[in-house]
């Protein structure tokens, strides 16, 4: 016999109600959905409308709907569903606000912690092709965070900026017009810097765009020494 | 209650880009947004920005050499709005517009370049030369990366002039006396709503896409950003025009950008014919044509029989050179990869046009001033008439910077020189006490209809009567549905919960009525614009117009009252295109 449906377990947690997070389990039915953010769609729609989760673009473009769902980090709007069950949970490493959603605070700090923003080193404009070229894998980040909650420095110290971060100040460390690149890197060269990364490429298998932190983070300690 | 110089709804490209304009001009400035500024649906946008910038000079087929100016932008926009853009915002866009590209290059906007160096540019569909910026085909979130790390930075050199509500959906527009006086918002996560007073408003929130179920537009474009204003009494204008984008992936929704036409490819009909030859106003310009033109010859091959499965006709991109896709589609082949597992070098793309755009939405003049005192708005949001009846390709982008930044020096101006009495404070408790009371009669409600129900019946309604073709039968049974489906929302909706905190269900409900309202406006004037121009075609009245005209429509003791105002067009004669490149019309 073909499944008609499929089971959904999510996790559920009100840190001002519950005592402790639990799965529930929810069926779903096979025609018309195709992703993750489909169900959780289709449950709010339809079963629990106070099911609580972010989502925005629904084709991958946004960065709201980064999850954990069956093993795996990802945005729900790319990840397909699965015959029999599907396990989804919120991104770890960040504190719950209500089920799925989660507080992303101690990320964008992070982020904007490096200087994000060019600071020229003169009035002239323009960028040669070349340079321009060697951003082109940078740019794609969508900081959803995945990366961020798969590292497992992240969790262990709370100071440890993340892979998304440190793909960023790779981007302005490359960028030929940016003037302050030494103090870019005295920033990250702490003891809670980049050399806390130990190179586990956790955050290159969990992101979402096939980008490559750990590659970027080892070129920012290169820079360093 | 929260008080600033000035209030910004919505964190997309015109709402950064004003917060931005705001600081610099040294106003205390809060930003409130549905969402987190980078998860805004302009970093979806992905063909590019209109600017002309060095006047760049172009060979034709016979060899004749052409320079790019920002008359022929300023003509090329008119003849794809089809005369219906008021003329004083058209030129505000074309004459600022290299400044704002000047802008982003200084904070190191990532556009992709040519080999020497020059901004590479692509050609849109409606324009006569490839005048576009772009970032591969990933612009909007290179620019909006750019905008965000200028907000950055500002937050970081003054703290306490910007101040940025992440997550919070504004309620309530408050007006007295025909002066704004700040905006009532609520925190999602926190679940309760507070009062924001300020002298002046800018209003920034996006399209209103969601009202149809075909669109390109995200979840959060529900139509509630404009119903705000519209129940504070300002002006609605030309809401009957709705874009339909050529290219949405059949059944997904997904935008497969316009890069993709821009850089060669062609639609094919099932026989694999490139059936745009066929019809006589997109003969000349083949995929070049307008979106309008384009999608209701698509629409019209697939209702004659010869679309694939009766729903769609196919993307043929399998001739492209591979580097050039890599160079400058990399999200379309990502999205084709990721979402429909199709590799455009081989297979086609399953195609069918879907709602893209809202042109109309609060009326605005060329500096972004509404009717309402202290009351601005950009962007998508706003119908300042750049677009007349049908936009072309890059301009929205653009659109949002060059009028978001009017909004922010208005603002200033406004501050200075008006001094707007501050309203009394029983004015905003009773406000705020109004909107307590919607919320929490919508969460103890003990209706059995969901609101998802409402609004899968409103996309269905509109999808089918509201489209690319039109008529007078189908439009008044739409608005009779509309009528219907706003009845069981007053009795007997439901809504899961007891609590408004991290409820989206309950944002979703509140949504929702902004959605029945904007979608009766568009029905509405949709119905008493008996004359087909641009997108807004009528099957029943295909004739063009005798006369240029707006609507305006206004909420009138609680219904929409439709007037007509012309065009703002100067004297300034606009040159044929013919005259200036004879080479386009044989």
């Amino acid at each position: 016999m073909k499944e008609k449906e499929y089971k959904i377990l999510v996790f559920r947690f009100d840190p001002l109600k519950d005592k402790d997070y639990s799965f529930q389990q929810f069926m779903v039915p096979v025609n018309g959905l195709r992703t993750i953010l489909d169900a959780l769609i289709y449950i709010r729609d339809n079963r629990d409308g106070t099911l609580a989760f972010r989502s925005s673009c629904e084709q991958g473009r946004c960065g709201s709907c980064a999850v954990h769902a069956n093993g795996a980090y990802g945005l729900a709007c790319e990840m397909p569903l699965k015959k029999g069950k599907n396990v989804i949970r919120p991104l770890a490493q960040l504190p719950v606000i209500k089920d799925l959603m989660v507080d992303m605070s101690r990320f964008w700090e992070k982020y904007e912690s490096i200087k994000p923003y060019l600071v020229r080193k003169n009035n002239e404009l323009g960028q040669s092709y070349e340079n321009r070229q060697e951003m082109d894998g940078m740019i794609d980040c969508i900081l959803c965070g995945a990366c961020f909650s798969a590292c497992l420095m992240t969790g262990m110290n709370p100071e440890f900026h993340g892979p998304a971060a440190y793909l960023a100040l790779n981007r302005f460390l490359k960028d030929e017009r940016d003037a302050i690149s030494e103090q870019r890197l005295d920033l990250v060269k702490g003891e809670n810097g980049v050399f806390r990364c130990h190179s586990m490429f956790n955050c290159n298998e969990a992101c979402p765009k096939n980008l490559k932190p750990a590659e970027n983070i080892l070129d920012i300690k290169k820079s360093i020494l | 209650m929260k008080t600033y110089d000035v209030i910004i709804v919505g964190a997309g490209m015109a709402g950064l880009r004003a917060a931005i304009g705001c600081v610099k001009h040294d106003l205390r400035t809060a930003l409130i947004s549905k969402v987190h500024p980078l998860r805004s649906h302009s970093v979806a946008a992905s063909g590019g920005i209109n600017a002309v910038l060095d006047n760049r000079t172009f060979r034709t087929e016979n060899n004749t050499v052409l320079r790019d100016s920002q008359e022929l932008h300023f003509n090329d926009t008119l003849e794809c709005g089809y005369d219906l853009c008021d003329t004083d915002a058209v030129e505000m866009l074309v004459s600022r517009a290299p400044a704002m590209i000047r802008e982003l290059e200084r904070w190191g906007c990532l556009f992709s370049r040519e080999e020497s160096g020059n901004f590479a540019l692509r050609r849109m569909s409606g324009a006569r030369f490839a005048r576009t910026l772009y970032a591969s085909d990933k612009t909007g979130r290179v620019i909006m990366n750019t905008l965000y790390e200028q907000c950055i930075r500002l937050r970081q050199n003054k703290p306490d002039q910007l101040r940025i509500y992440e997550e919070w959906i504004v309620l309530k527009l408050l007006v007295l006396n025909n002066t704004v006086a700040g905006v009532i918002a609520m925190d999602i996560a926190g679940g309760k709503p507070e009062i924001f007073y300020a002298k002046t408003v800018i209003w920034a929130t996006g399209g209103s896409g969601r009202i149809y179920g075909r669109t390109s537009n995200p979840g959060t474009h529900s139509g509630f950003g404009m119903a705000v204003p519209y129940y504070a009494g300002a002006s609605l204008k030309d809401m009957e025009f709705i874009q339909f984008h050529p290219t949405q992936v059949w059944d997904s929704n997904i935008l497969i950008s316009e890069a993709a036409r821009g850089e060669g490819g062609f639609l094919i009909n099932r026989k694999g014919e490139r059936f745009l030859e066929t019809y006589e106003d997109s003969r000349a310009e083949k995929e070049f044509s307008g979106r309008d033109v384009i999608s209701r010859n698509m629409r019209r091959e697939i209702l004659s029989g010869r679309g694939v499965d009766a729903k769609y006709v196919h993307l043929d991109m399998r001739h492209i050179k591979q580097k050039k896709i890599w160079d400058r589609m990399s999200g379309v082949r990502e999205l084709c990869k990721t979402h429909l597992n199709l590799d455009p070098q081989k297979d086609l793309i399953p195609v069918a046009p879907g709602q893209h755009y809202t042109i109309g939405g609060i009326y605005t003049n060329e500096n972004a001033e509404t009717e309402i005192n202290g009351f601005f708005a950009a962007g998508e949001c706003a119908c300042s008439g750049v677009h007349g009846a049908n936009r072309m390709g890059g301009n929205a982008l653009m659109e949002t910077l060059v009028f978001a930044d009017r909004a922010a020096e208005y603002a200033a101006r406004y501050i200075q020189r008006k001094k707007p009495k501050t309203p009394k404070e029983i004015f905003f408790e009773y406000a705020l006490s109004g909107e307590e009371e919607r919320i929490r009669n919508l969460l103890s409600g003990n209706g059995e209809i969901r609101v998802s129900e409402i609004r899968k019946r409103l996309n269905a309604t509109m999808d089918a009567y509201a489209g690319i073709f039109r008529d007078g039968m189908g439009l008044v049974e739409a608005a009779k549905t509309i009528k219907e489906l706003n009845q069981l929302y007053n009795t007997t909706l439901h809504v899961d919960g007891d609590s408004a905190r991290a409820n989206y269900g309950l944002i979703d409900a509140l949504e929702l009525r902004g959605s029945l309202d904007i979608a009766d406006v568009i029905i509405q004037t949709a119905l008493k614009r008996n004359e087909s121009i641009g997108v807004h075609f009528r099957n029943d009245f295909p004739a063009g117009p005798t006369r240029l005209r707006h609507s305006m429509c206004k909420l009138r003791k609680g219904k929409p009252d439709i007037r007509y105002t012309p065009v703002r067009s100067k004297a300034k004669p606009v040159k044929p295109l013919h005259v200036l490149a004879p080479w386009i019309r044989k």
